[in-house]
């Protein structure tokens, strides 16, 4: 052909198979894709204050619910909001503001240590369980029987053979609260266990350790975020709802569960009293929550680019 | 046989494979020569995948031998032959977009069966191999430190090939290595496969559900229908001469790039109802050398008439 339009080309085939994209980094994406949500980033300072203040606060003032220095003077009881009394005090003149975050914190320590051991052993066990068919036989049995059992039932029973108490709560909580989440695991195992790359690898000789650690797990970071991120909260709620019932911690231990409970019999004359441990308990469990689920979004790699 | 003097790598004997109570293959006999390409062909469903997957220690057999060197390798093997085996017999699977790990890298998912034995002496013995198996499919070093996602089908292919390559096998399963592929690199592919095979020495189980394909790299094709196999035969032989119905009718739904035949071409329909097999019940039998084929006495006696006009 003879038109001074068109040229010859030549094909380099090793240029041909060169990427342009830069390459990828899966956590630095995770980050740029969290970071990109701004009501997430608020949320996230938002908690960092929470915990930060939860830890310290209580060690200044010196909150002990064993100790009310002022529950003589009738003069201190049910102060109203002032610049000293943030929340005010309640009928036994403790500062409610010191109280909200001693009981924060035991919250934020028994979410974070239960949805810790939890998922830990949940994630082993389930991935090891999604594997073995011989398990499976075994562990779907003992889900079906303890499952069948309402949760906070077994960690009222399991309190009152232990007696209560914060490490108490937390075994209470963690002796069957690991399989709910093993129980999920095992499915997503299930779900990824057959599909070809993993085909390839016992082709390849892979034991079955490496092949949970390097070709399963790392697929399920979404879905363990995922998991957490409901865990923390709904542990804490736990917490709340056992020592609202008066069955939770003892007596010792600040609790925001118990505040609510005795709170709430000043519903009507002193309102602010109630709302400020359920508000911060509110605050605290959405934020947890939504942070979680972007973090859950972030890590699915699917969203990213 | 006329091929005595050739040295069988694979032999699988009266093979059965069962599903729980579902009988997936029987009846399955058919040996591999050293350096050969060998196609399963069939349809979806007809135990083509299952038969590859035996041979890969991937799915346990109900009954029946399969033989690699002469060892029998359907049962529980030693800590020494499993690692032979592996070495020796690799998989190249269909679907590049599910057949590696998106979570690893390249230099993981090439370097994982090396790594498994450790079947180097230091690390720079090891990204030598895996560059130099990186090459030899035509994929440049540096996609090592990266993640198949940022590939395309067809490099995706290629590292699947890499991976097999980097063990050095001396058979390889290749399970529709193409049928994924868009049909512009099916060819760049085949080629890879065809060149690596006379580098190296490779033998082929190549599995395929089209006979067009096969047709040009193989040395021998065997017809599978409904876990049964029901011609065997070399290459050319099975295109001139097929007997079987279903190997007929194979045959001629493949299409032909020309709209005037295509459109006046006759299609067989194979139904299975050709057969009478109440009495006399049907065996695999050779009917000319080589060529072997799942009959019964009648339909032998008729297949041999038939040889001798055509």
């Amino acid at each position: 052909m003879q038109d001074s339009r068109f040229e010859f080309v030549t094909v380099d085939a090793r240029v041909a198979e060169e990427i342009e994209a830069p390459s990828y980094s899966y956590w630095q994406s995770v980050s740029k894709q969290f970071f990109k949500k701004k009501s997430t980033v608020i949320l996230l300072l938002l908690m960092v204050v929470i915990i930060l203040v939860a830890l310290i606060q209580p060690e200044l003032s010196g909150y002990d619910p064993m100790n009310s220095p002022n529950i003589n003077r009738p003069e201190m009881r049910f102060r109203g909001i002032s610049l000293q009394y943030p929340y005010g005090t309640d009928g036994v003149g403790n500062s409610v503001w010191d109280v909200v975050w001693a009981g924060t914190r035991t919250s934020l320590l028994v979410g974070f240590i239960v949805a810790c051991i939890n998922t830990s052993i949940g994630v082993v066990v389930g991935a090891v369980w999604g594997f073995s068919k011989a398990i499976d036989k075994v562990m779907i049995e003992v889900f079906n029987i303890i499952s069948s059992v309402p949760y906070i039932l077994i960690v009222t029973v399991l309190l009152y053979t232990f007696g209560r108490g914060f490490w108490q709560l937390i075994l209470a909580m963690c002796l069957t609260g690991w399989l709910s989440t093993a129980y999920f695991i095992r499915t997503q195992v299930m779900i990824i266990r057959d599909r070809e790359y993993n085909l390839a690898s016992s082709c390849l000789g892979t034991p079955m350790l490496r092949l949970v650690s390097r070709n399963i797990l790392p697929y399920l970071l979404s879905v363990i975020m995922t998991n957490v991120s409901l865990e923390i909260p709904a542990a804490i709620s736990t917490e709340v709802t056992l020592s609202f019932l008066g069955i939770g911690l003892n007596v010792a231990v600040p609790s925001l569960g118990r505040m609510i409970n005795q709170y709430a019999n000043y519903f009507n004359g002193y309102p602010h009293l109630f709302w400020a441990p359920v508000l911060t308990l509110a605050l605290v469990t959405i934020s947890l929550y939504v942070i979680g689920q972007t973090l859950a979004d972030a890590s699915d790699p699917r969203t990213h680019r | 046989m006329g091929t005595e003097k050739k040295e069988v790598l694979v032999s699988i004997r009266d093979l059965e494979i069962k599903f729980d109570e579902y009988v997936a293959v029987s009846n399955v006999n058919f040996d591999i020569y050293k350096g050969e390409t060998f196609s399963l062909v069939g349809e979806s469903g007809s135990g083509k995948t299952t038969i590859g997957r035996a041979l890969m220690r991937i799915h346990e057999t109900s009954k029946g031998d399969i033989f690699f060197k002469g060892k029998k390798i359907n049962q529980k093997v030693g800590a020494r032959l499993h690692k032979e085996l592996i070495k020796k017999m690799q998989m190249i699977f269909q679907d590049p977009a599910a057949s590696l790990n998106e979570r690893a890298t390249i230099d993981y998912i090439v370097s994982e069966g090396l790594r498994n034995f450790r079947l180097y002496k230091n690390e720079t013995e090891r990204q030598q191999k895996v560059r130099e198996a990186l090459l030899s499919v035509g994929l440049l070093p540096e996609h090592l430190t990266r993640y198949p996602h940022e590939f395309s089908g067809g490099q995706r292919q290629r590292i699947g090939i890499a991976r097999a390559m980097v063990m050095e096998p001396e058979f390889i399963v290749a399970d529709e290595p193409i049928s994924a592929l868009d049909v512009s690199i099916r060819a760049q592919v085949l080629n890879l496969l065809k060149k690596l095979q006379q580098e190296k020495e490779l033998t082929y189980l190549f599995i395929a559900h089209d006979l067009s394909v096969v047709r040009f790299i193989s040395d021998r094709i065997a017809v599978i229908h409904k876990g049964k196999i029901v011609e065997l035969a070399e290459a050319e032989e099975l295109f001139l001469n097929p007997l079987h119905p279903y190997t007929k009718s194979l045959l001629s739904a493949i299409p032909i790039p020309d709209p005037r035949l295509e459109k006046n071409k006759k299609l067989v329909v194979y139904t299975g109802e050709e057969h009478d097999y109440s009495e006399d019940l049907p065996k695999w039998k050779e009917i000319k050398a080589g060529h072997f084929v799942w009959a019964n006495d009648a339909e032998e006696k008729r297949y041999r008439m038939q040889m001798k006009i055509g």
